[in-house]
């Protein structure tokens, strides 16, 4: 079992609460943030071991969130876990300096996906 | 803030081909759907999930398909507009918002979302195709479902504009609360710049595109009014010169 904290910052409720099931069923402690002020105000709350983002968010997208993440020396040592659409648009290379460490295709993953990223990652 | 005759492009960031959403952009809106019907179908078949949970995942699988549907039919609709006629018929706003709010209401449940109808009196008739209206309403209302969150109320509201000649049916959410001061700003820069309609964020606007179209055949026009709290989507059309019957 793990008992690492992982933040979910994702706009779609029902996916949100998949991520949460698969997680929690694994040990991880969860948190669901629906749109990255939310995200803000928990992460400032408390710091957690790695964070899984959606990009397109409501209000801002997930690249607003990053930089903001980046600015400040606790939260820019997160590990970030990408789970997107628009994967194939993305490139792991060119996100890596904003704390990202693994991209996921929402439309390809399976739910052990998200297991097997953070395994790798924490 | 409306769009008017011409303008519904500007109301989407996707590409076009021959003057209409490609295909590859509506391939795109319908990934969010798609993805999330696909993930919980694979949450179905762990064995060790309760009959009660699996109930409500066949449930979201179900409403999800709904909403990935209508936006099939929607498109589908728009693409065939010039082709086709939609007689337009004195319509009771507040007949067709209650059918609405009937339709969308297990959609809204099963978000732990309430749709609710604002109207204080009977609202005159207006002049409308039906089917084009319920779906601009639908749109919109499926659009706030998204973005409340402090509430989880939806209100459609009714209202006369212009002394009576125009009916605006729009749809308020409810999103987080703007600090004031921030939200004077942005109120100060919109009175002296007009802000055209927009898409949110995380949407490409292919659902306020098509709705700007089917407002734009009932010689209507759809527009946005910011709050401090949240949206109002609205659609402006003509009141019917008919009295109401009902």
């Amino acid at each position: 079992m793990n008992d690492a904290s992982v933040l979910i910052i994702e706009d779609d409720k029902w996916l949100a609460e998949n991520y949460v099931r698969v997680l929690t069923k694994a040990g991880y402690k969860t948190t669901i943030a629906l749109h990255a002020i939310s995200a803000i105000q928990l992460i400032d709350k408390d710091l957690p071991d790695a964070i899984i983002l959606d990009i397109l968010l409501t209000g801002s997208t997930a690249f607003a969130l990053l930089h903001e993440l980046q600015s400040y020396g606790d939260t820019g040592d997160i590990p970030v876990i990408l789970c997107t659409s628009l994967a194939s648009d993305l490139s792991l290379s060119k996100l890596s300096d904003y704390g990202v460490k693994r991209i996921l295709d929402k439309t390809t993953m399976i739910p052990s996906d998200l297991l097997t990223s953070l395994k790798a990652v924490l | 803030m409306g769009a008017t005759k011409g303008e519904h492009e500007r109301l989407f960031d996707g590409s076009f081909i021959d003057g209409l959403p490609s295909l590859a952009a509506a391939a795109h809106e319908l990934k969010s759907p798609l993805s999330l019907v696909r993930q919980l179908s694979l949450v179905l078949e762990d064995e060790n999930i309760s009959i009660e949970e699996q109930k409500r995942i066949l449930r979201q699988i179900s409403l999800t398909s709904e909403r990935a549907l209508r936006l099939t039919s929607d498109l589908t609709k728009s693409v065939r507009l010039a082709d086709s006629l939609f007689a337009l018929e004195p319509i009771n706003p507040k007949q067709l918002c209650e059918d609405v709010v009937s339709e969308m209401t297990p959609l809204f449940s099963a978000n732990d979302c309430k749709l609710k109808l604002a109207s204080r009196k009977m609202p005159a008739l207006l002049v409308a195709n039906r089917d084009l209206l319920r779906r601009i309403i639908i749109n919109f209302s499926d659009n706030a479902l998204h973005y409340t969150e402090d509430t989880n109320i939806v209100e459609i509201k009714i209202g006369m504009l212009d002394a009576g000649s125009t009916i605006r049916l729009g749809v308020r959410d409810y999103g987080p609360a703007m600090p004031i001061d921030v939200f004077k700003k942005l109120q100060d820069r919109l009175s002296t710049a007009p802000m055209p309609i927009h898409a949110r964020p995380q949407s490409s606007g292919l659902g306020l595109y098509i709705s700007s179209q089917f407002a734009d055949i009932m010689n209507g026009k759809i527009g946005m009014t910011r709050h401090r709290d949240g949206a109002t989507f609205y659609v402006d059309l003509q009141a019917s010169r008919q009295l109401s019957l009902l």
